[in-house]
């Protein structure tokens, strides 16, 4: 499957290398240590009834709210009846998870400790095939931590954290080591990242993440499928490293505008495909970097919008190898960059008859295929000057740009080099999804705003008509 | 407005130099009153209005067929037209209209009539740039209006809120430079090179500024604070960041320059921008009516 991949153990021992490296930095540090102990408190309720009950019983709670930390050590369901709070005072975790098969439904779990070093989480599992469900997370450090917890069910959670600075935040959901898991429309926002360490074949789908610094990260985690998600306004909607293997389609990711402030984010990722997601308003839309990793298969690039982002995708030179087609470039301020020097030789954007669609296409169609008559060239000179001096950006939308631009087309002396060029541009662009076309302003208020200025100038008019006594 | 005072007709005798504020502000309204007139009754105030719609739409319509109907709305080409279709003849007309005012009176003989009327040079001056401010809303709101009008009618996506801002900054930047023409009709001999100065200054302010600046972070590698520091300077910039922070809300789409002023003064730079407009509104008005009482008019 992988012909030109680098042989499997030597993969692993290379990711157990950098993985203590790692583990030395606090930030993307590996797990701390579960904290013990816990036992030696007294049972709360809830803990009391966990206590009494036999492997595969069903506990039903009813409404109230508990302050205590729950430890399920054995296989049980437990299903909150109606409005169950289970409040962690602050302090510490708020439930471990340490048996298989256990299922937590419809409960509100709140109020963890901010202690990041113990990394205190509403919900901790150390076991495989746990599902939580439907559950309420608030004001919590990490939210949902899996370890070591393959085959588990996250779906239908609301995770929110704490109203802390990003750096003091813990990960909304991480799965460290937990294959196979499920991540399904849950909403994640004010948190660090969600993210997937050592977790492959993981599906994540139907999920809303905003407020977030990373929507989603993936590190090490290989076979993942990402679908269907929207991020927006992270600092960044979606970052894969060192990933391989990764299906990222029908994604809405807009206005994740941090200090990276990518849509999506590739560094040493290989063998993907990234297909039908609107990438807007961001900082960078796409941001590359030596990826793909290996020449196994080129980076696959079809039918997304790149629309109103800074730049709509940005290259490392160090990127080659990706292919794009039927994208649509949409108002970009600048629709493909190259940080630092080089051409995007070793990528392509057109295979066979089809490219993509530009918005800064100025060809034509003359024998209406729906494919533009000539080469479409970016090679503008503002742009190019630019990408080498940013701070030439505060000139943007100005008269002087256009005046660099217009110079930059007609002396042939100043015109820069072609950035890339795409020999079958396309005329139309590429259906979107539906749910992206009815976002739009009411008509009505353009139409009053409108006739309110007509109103201010005709009552101008007016007042300089009506009176002539002066003359 | 029918009712307006009319202090030249009802008390001829009054000295305008010892009038109270009350009657101060007759005369000058009076005046503004005329000029206003003058100036709708003028075909250059319809030629502006009209080109002004006819821009506006034209900007609107290709920004729109440049997305190709993807139906995504955003900041995109549109405001950033918009922008820069102001930019370029708002000055212009501010510029041109404040330069001809009063150089073109004194030319025709009239301002030594308005002069032997009893109304203060102060109220000449403060008269002719509120009547000619008017005519320039009144410009702005008529070409903008029509063209929201127009965009709703068929469809295309603009924000409201946009647009109204992009009509009351762009009527900051009419007041600045028509306070900057008062003042070269104010030093001109002649109403043709009264006109002529404003065009040049407008080509500065338009191009020759933002161009040499350009070079300047280009060849002197300019830092960031000093580059923001120097744009603040022309109001033309001015207006623009201040546009883009009031559609978008930050200015981080202007690369570096934008993200040290959204770090360093966060929203309140709105405030800066507006400090930087009003001042010049208010000085070259101020040395405009200086010079004007001062010298000999006629």
């Amino acid at each position: 499957m992988m012909p030109n991949a680098v042989h499997p153990a030597s993969a692993f021992a290379a990711v157990l290398v950098v993985a203590t490296a790692f583990a030395g930095q606090a930030d993307h540090a590996a797990p701390a240590p579960v904290s013990g102990g816990r036992s030696t408190l007294p049972l709360g309720p809830i803990g009391m009834r966990i206590a009494a009950a036999s492997p595969g019983d069903t506990l039903e709670i009813d409404p109230g709210i508990y302050r205590e930390h729950l430890r399920i050590d054995k296989p049980l369901t437990i299903v909150a009846r109606g409005d169950v709070v289970i409040d962690g005072g602050g302090s510490g975790d708020i439930v471990e998870i340490v048996a298989p098969d256990v299922t937590l439904r419809g409960f509100v779990i709140r109020n963890t400790g901010i202690d990041l070093d113990k990394e205190n989480a509403a919900v901790r599992v150390l076991a495989p095939r746990v599902a939580l469900e439907n559950n309420r997370l608030e004001d919590i450090l990490f939210g949902i931590d899996l370890r070591e917890a393959p085959d588990c069910r996250i779906v239908g959670n609301r995770i929110g954290g704490k109203d802390l600075d990003v750096a003091r935040r813990g990960d909304g959901l991480r799965l460290w080591r937990s294959d196979r898991t499920l991540v399904e429309r849950n909403t994640i926002h004010d948190g660090r990242d969600a993210i997937l360490w050592y977790s492959s074949n993981v599906v994540v789908r139907g999920n809303h993440g905003f407020d977030c610094r990373y929507g989603l990260h993936l590190m090490f985690s290989d076979h993942i499928t990402i679908l269907d998600n929207e991020f927006a306004g992270n600092s960044v909607g979606i970052y894969l490293m060192y990933t391989t293997g990764v299906e990222l389609v029908g994604n809405t990711l807009v206005g994740n505008r941090g200090p990276s402030g990518y849509g999506i984010g590739l560094k040493e990722t290989d063998q993907f495909s990234i297909r039908d997601n609107l990438i807007a308003g961001n900082r960078s839309g796409v941001y590359i970097d030596g990826s793909p990793f290996t020449a196994a298969k080129p980076g696959e690039f079809t039918r997304n919008t790149f629309a109103y982002n800074d730049v709509g995708c940005t290259f490392l030179p160090s990127a080659r190898g990706n292919e794009f087609t039927e994208n649509n470039f949409v108002d970009n301020i600048d629709q493909v960059a190259v940080a630092g020097r080089g051409a995007l030789d070793a990528n392509r954007f057109w295979k066979g008859e089809r490219g993509n669609f530009w918005s800064d296409y100025t060809g034509y169609d003359l024998n209406n295929d729906g494919v533009g008559d000539f080469v479409h060239e970016s090679q503008t000179l503002f742009e190019n000057l630019m990408d080498k001096r940013p701070a030439l950006r505060l000139f943007l939308f100005s008269p002087a740009q256009q005046a660099v631009e217009f110079v930059g087309r007609a002396i042939p002396a100043v015109r820069p080099e072609a950035k890339f060029t795409d020999e079958v541009p396309l005329m139309r662009p590429v259906a979107l999804p539906a749910a992206v076309v009815e976002r739009k302003p009411a008509r009505e208020a353009i139409a009053l705003s409108g006739i309110a200025l007509v109103g201010v100038g005709g009552l101008l008019i007016a007042a300089a008509r009506t009176s002539r006594r002066t003359s | 407005m029918t009712s307006l005072p009319t202090a030249v007709t009802s008390s001829p005798n009054a000295s305008a130099a010892v009038r109270v504020p009350p009657g101060l502000l007759r005369n000058v309204l009076t005046v503004a009153h005329r000029e206003l007139r003058d100036a709708i009754r003028s075909r250059w105030f319809w030629l502006y209005t009209l080109s002004f719609a006819i821009l506006g739409l034209a900007v609107s319509f290709v920004s729109a067929a440049g997305t190709g109907g993807t139906g995504l709305s955003g900041f995109g080409r549109t405001t950033a037209g918009l922008i820069n279709l102001v930019l370029l003849v708002v000055p212009l007309m501010a510029l041109t209209s404040g330069a001809a005012s009063i150089a073109s009176d004194r030319e025709r003989g009239m301002l030594a009539y308005v002069l032997a009327q009893p109304v203060s040079r102060l109220e000449v001056v403060l008269g002719k740039y509120l009547g000619l401010a008017g005519a320039l809303l009144a410009c702005l709101s008529l070409g903008l209006g029509t063209c929201a009008l127009i965009l709703a009618w068929k469809g295309l996506r603009t924000s409201p809120a946009s647009i109204l801002w992009l009509t009351g900054l762009s009527l900051l930047l009419a007041l600045a430079m028509l306070s900057l023409g008062m003042l070269i009709s104010v030093l001109a001999r002649r109403a043709s090179v009264a006109v002529g100065t404003a065009i040049f200054v407008w080509l500065a302010l338009v191009f020759l500024t933002d161009l040499a600046l350009m070079a300047g972070a280009l060849a002197l590698r300019l830092r960031i604070e000093t580059l923001f520091g120097l744009s603040l300077v022309n109001p033309l910039q001015v207006f623009k960041m201040w546009s883009l922070h009031a559609v978008d809300a930050t200015l981080d789409v202007l690369g570096p320059a934008g993200l040290y002023a959204m770090d360093t003064f966060g929203d309140r730079v709105a405030i800066l921008f507006a400090a930087a407009l009003v001042a010049w509104i208010i000085l070259p008005l101020g040395a405009a009516m200086a010079l004007f009482a001062r010298r000999s008019p006629v």
